[in-house]
């Protein structure tokens, strides 16, 4: 097999593919950012939050029962905590200093922010789950002045909600286990390491 | 413009070390390119200080691992992507289709393995020697050494079930 790599070497020795010019393209900034797709991804999220946020502000007034009050709060922290700290932990990934660490400080340090990440994740999928009411009855009452949780419902209604909580739960579960599958296997990369 | 000069005679010499990298840890031949670019643009960022340094080997690995390192996301992609499926190129005077099955085979085999078995083997392959293996990875040459010698076994395992 090192015999082989080593054939492998030579020959990919001889076949010079890169001009002067493709290599000092390389070397401008615009070709750096891989990850500044995901960071734009979440960067839309957090302004569409921020937008949320602003209007439950604006109209946060309306909002007349301690429990539409306590509604409200809760779907305004959500739309600052997450967006916030997704950011900050995007950004510590992406400003990760790999120029000055050595293999296996680059990956336990860049293992520990994804999974710091994938914890934010995690709870951001239970939150959700909270905030799907929240944000329901905030709105309701924002939109079409109706209190939520005193609206007469007939069977119609129920059945949706209940089809709504099943989904809701299928979907959390979804991306817990999607999510722990991830950090698991970061988990046994840093354990192989110690 | 002699540090561009320098910086793009060095990337030339070595050209053939970062394909290697980037062949080991992507799939497909977009995400080779971008991560070739993306450790090309990370050694010019240090550049300066790889100056400063005295073996350059060691400065390219470490900064070509730590990149793949960190620039991998596992992605589907659908559509359009093109899967490596060529290691040497078939201009060259020495092309040989059963050479490139067998690269093709220890490629496949190596993927297999994990970030930590992947950076290590593929120091191995390029010849270092454990100290140095161990001066770019961080670990001791003792483990750099048991490590190995698992990661070979596992190899034949792997190669023996195919």
């Amino acid at each position: 097999m090192k015999a082989l790599w080593s054939d492998m070497s030579d020959q990919l020795d001889q076949q010079k593919k890169l001009t002067n010019d493709i290599i000092i393209k390389m070397t401008q900034e615009k070709y750096s950012n891989k990850f500044r797709t995901l960071a734009n991804y979440e960067t839309f999220g957090a302004i569409v939050c921020f937008a949320i946020l602003i209007f439950l502000l604006l109209n946060f007034h309306k909002l007349d029962t301690w429990y539409l009050l306590t509604c409200g709060i809760i779907t305004m922290a959500f739309m600052i905590i997450f967006p916030v700290l997704t950011l900050r932990y995007l950004r510590k990934i992406k400003q990760f200093d790999i120029i000055n660490k050595n293999y296996k400080e680059v990956l336990v340090g860049f293992h520990k922010a994804k999974t710091n990440l994938l914890n934010l994740q995690k709870a951001g999928v239970f939150a959700s789950f909270i905030v799907i009411f929240t944000s329901a009855a905030v709105f309701a009452k924002i939109f079409n002045d109706k209190d939520f949780f005193m609206i007469e419902r007939g069977v119609k209604e129920y059945v949706f909600l209940a089809f709504t909580l099943v989904f809701v739960f299928f979907f959390s579960r979804w991306g817990y286990k999607a999510y722990q599958r991830i950090a698991n296997s970061a988990e046994s990369v840093l354990k192989e390491l110690e | 413009m002699q540090k561009e000069e320098a910086f793009v005679a060095l990337i030339k010499q070595n050209e053939g070390l970062i394909f290697k990298i980037t062949t080991m840890y992507t799939d497909h031949r977009a995400d080779q390119q971008d991560l070739y670019q993306d450790i090309v643009y990370q050694l010019w960022k240090s550049f300066d200080s790889f100056r400063s340094e005295s073996k350059i080997s060691t400065w390219m690995y470490r900064i070509a691992l730590n990149t793949a390192l960190t620039r991998i996301r596992k992605k589907k992609r659908l559509g359009n992507s093109v899967s490596i499926d060529q290691v040497i190129l078939k201009q060259t005077e020495n092309y040989d289709q059963h050479f490139e099955e067998r690269l093709k085979i220890v490629y496949a085999q190596v993927r297999k393995l994990n970030v930590v078995e992947k950076g290590l083997i593929f120091l191995f392959l390029e010849g270092k020697k454990y100290v140095e293996i161990a001066e770019i990875t961080g670990l001791t040459p003792t483990n750099v050494g048991t490590k190995i010698s698992r990661i070979k076994q596992k190899l034949k395992q792997q190669i023996i079930k195919k």
